[in-house]
């Protein structure tokens, strides 16, 4: 067992956006989109105490997911690396997952009508190279390793250097994505980075209520035939006279 | 054979008790029930909702959609080696049907198609009559079903969802397969897609249960197999239309007569004392 994370040092981080570009070229992402991001927080406060900081991010690869319960095909799912993929011979675009990512990692792709999000760069990372990001940050703000590995470098910035990962609220699926850095933008980071509400569309609440009465409906029918049979059973077959 | 008279049925609104003449009569005829080609599309419609049932059910996998517990949807996937397969053969074998159905039924909508619309997507007033005592009938209450035509109102319920909910599963599934339209269409198409496929389930489990299990109905699945019912049958079960049935035959029979009639007097084949 394995479980792949990522550190990311927010210190370090100058905002050239150069792992964006990396990902896009390794994996072509189209035109408008990104599996990966740079975001600035702030300026807050007043003047002259302002603070800012950095928010570099990319799909966190969730112990929980919430986008793997909403996925109706079973498209989504974790594999046994603790990476968060999309088979996208199921998937069949309806999107669900992307609605319910509360850090917007997700997109639809315009071309092929299904997910694309960050793997983890998992065809390079089994081929024994770096994620593509982690590869050509300048700074090298991004460490990327397993976490199960007691001797990685990832092991000893989250469990011993005090990493964290990007919680707040309700959002709290056990991202394997965690940042470092000065306490203070830290801390800022993990208060106002920008976090989605999960959203969930007419269509999903349409089909919550129509589950159960079709389960209904359909477990009557069963019922009744059952019972029908039954007694047919125990009556017998009448000569077919009359 | 002792002739019976049939002009006294025909003569009825509804069935009345049968002598034994009549019944061994009605018991030994056949009418004619079903065509080839419906038959045919009948088991095909059948072993493709076999197969989309059955896979259909495994490829439902989430927290929030699916109906079938774990162990079955594993199964199911390890039958057809990945899940990627099990999809792949699902939407095969949805647009083989597709294409079928198409070209059936543009090929006879002016025999089969728009009379068969026009024959059974209407309910008469003995057909909600008869639903309403069917029920009854049902909760053990005795009382007496008014005559039916070709399909009873049971019947003809369950083709208006069967076909109503295939319609809306092929286009839905054209949607889901290639991903037409925008996602939040898609995410529609998979509710509509499910809500079709379960509404005709549930009246598949009545279908299902008639024809094979209630004794009163096997004539009707035997018809679906040779295509004929017999009369005795038909003349319990589907009065109006065993009556239309067997007027138009002794119409067609007196018409033929009359032909042979004229032809063997033109040919001056009649013997003399029948002419008088």
């Amino acid at each position: 067992m394995a479980r792949y994370a990522m550190v990311l040092n927010i210190d370090r981080c100058v905002d050239c956006k150069a792992c964006v570009i990396a990902c896009k070229a390794e994996w072509n992402v189209p035109e408008g989109y990104s599996r990966d991001w740079v975001k600035e927080i702030g300026p807050v406060g007043e003047f002259p105490n302002l603070k800012s900081a950095v928010y570099p991010g990319l799909c966190m690869h969730c112990e929980d997911p919430p986008c793997i319960k909403v996925c109706p095909s079973g498209a989504t799912y974790k594999d046994e690396k603790g990476r968060v993929l999309v088979d996208q011979e199921l998937c069949i675009g309806c999107g669900y997952c992307a609605d319910a990512c509360p850090y917007g990692a997700r997109y639809i792709h315009p071309d092929l009508g299904v997910v694309d999000k960050c793997t983890f760069c998992q065809p390079r990372v089994d081929a024994g190279l770096e994620p593509a990001c982690v590869e050509t940050c300048i700074a090298e703000a991004r460490i990327f390793g397993d976490l199960d590995d007691p001797d990685s470098e990832v092991y000893r910035l989250v469990y011993k250097e005090g990493a964290v990962p990007l919680h707040r609220g309700e959002v709290n699926y056990g991202a394997s994505v965690f940042y470092m850095g000065e306490k203070e933008q830290v801390e800022l980071l993990l208060e106002k980075a920008p976090l989605r509400k999960t959203r969930f569309s007419t269509a999903g609440t349409v089909w919550r209520i129509f589950r159960p009465l079709l389960g209904v409906a359909a477990g009557l029918s069963f019922l009744g035939v059952t019972v029908a049979a039954i007694y047919q059973l125990i009556k017998g077959e009448p000569k077919i006279e009359e | 054979m002792q002739q019976v008279n049939i002009e006294r049925l025909l003569k009825q609104d509804k069935p009345v008790p049968l002598s034994p003449e009549e019944k061994e009569y009605l018991r030994t005829h056949y009418l004619k029930k079903h065509d080839v080609i419906p038959k045919w599309t009948h088991w095909f419609n059948a072993a493709v909702w076999g197969f989309q049932l059955f896979t259909g059910s495994a490829l439902i996998n989430s927290t929030l959609f699916k109906f079938m517990p774990d162990w079955w949807i594993n199964m199911v996937s390890e039958l057809f080696g990945t899940r990627a397969n099990l999809l792949k053969y699902h939407i095969l074998v949805g647009i083989i049907w597709s294409v079928v159905l198409v070209v059936n039924y543009l090929f006879g909508i002016k025999n089969y198609t728009i009379p068969f619309i026009r024959r059974n997507f209407v309910l008469d007033r003995d057909d909600i009559l008869w639903l309403i005592n069917r029920g009854l009938g049902i909760l053990g209450m005795k009382v007496e079903l008014p005559p039916q035509g070709e399909y009873n109102a049971g019947q003809k319920l369950f083709a208006m969802v069967a076909i109503g909910g295939i319609i809306i599963l092929i286009i839905t599934g054209f949607i889901m397969s290639f991903h037409i339209g925008s996602a939040e269409t898609v995410k529609w198409a998979i509710v509509f897609h499910f809500i079709a496929a379960g509404g005709v389930v549930a009246g598949l489990f009545v279908h299902i249960f008639m024809a094979a299990v209630l004794w009163e109905e096997h004539p009707s699945l035997a018809s679906m197999i040779t295509g004929k019912v017999n009369e005795l049958y038909a003349y319990h079960n589907h009065f109006k239309w065993w009556k239309e049935m067997k007027k138009l035959e002794l119409e067609v029979r007196e018409r033929e007569r009359k032909e042979y009639e004229e032809k063997a007097k033109e040919m001056g084949l009649l013997p003399e004392e029948e002419n008088n």
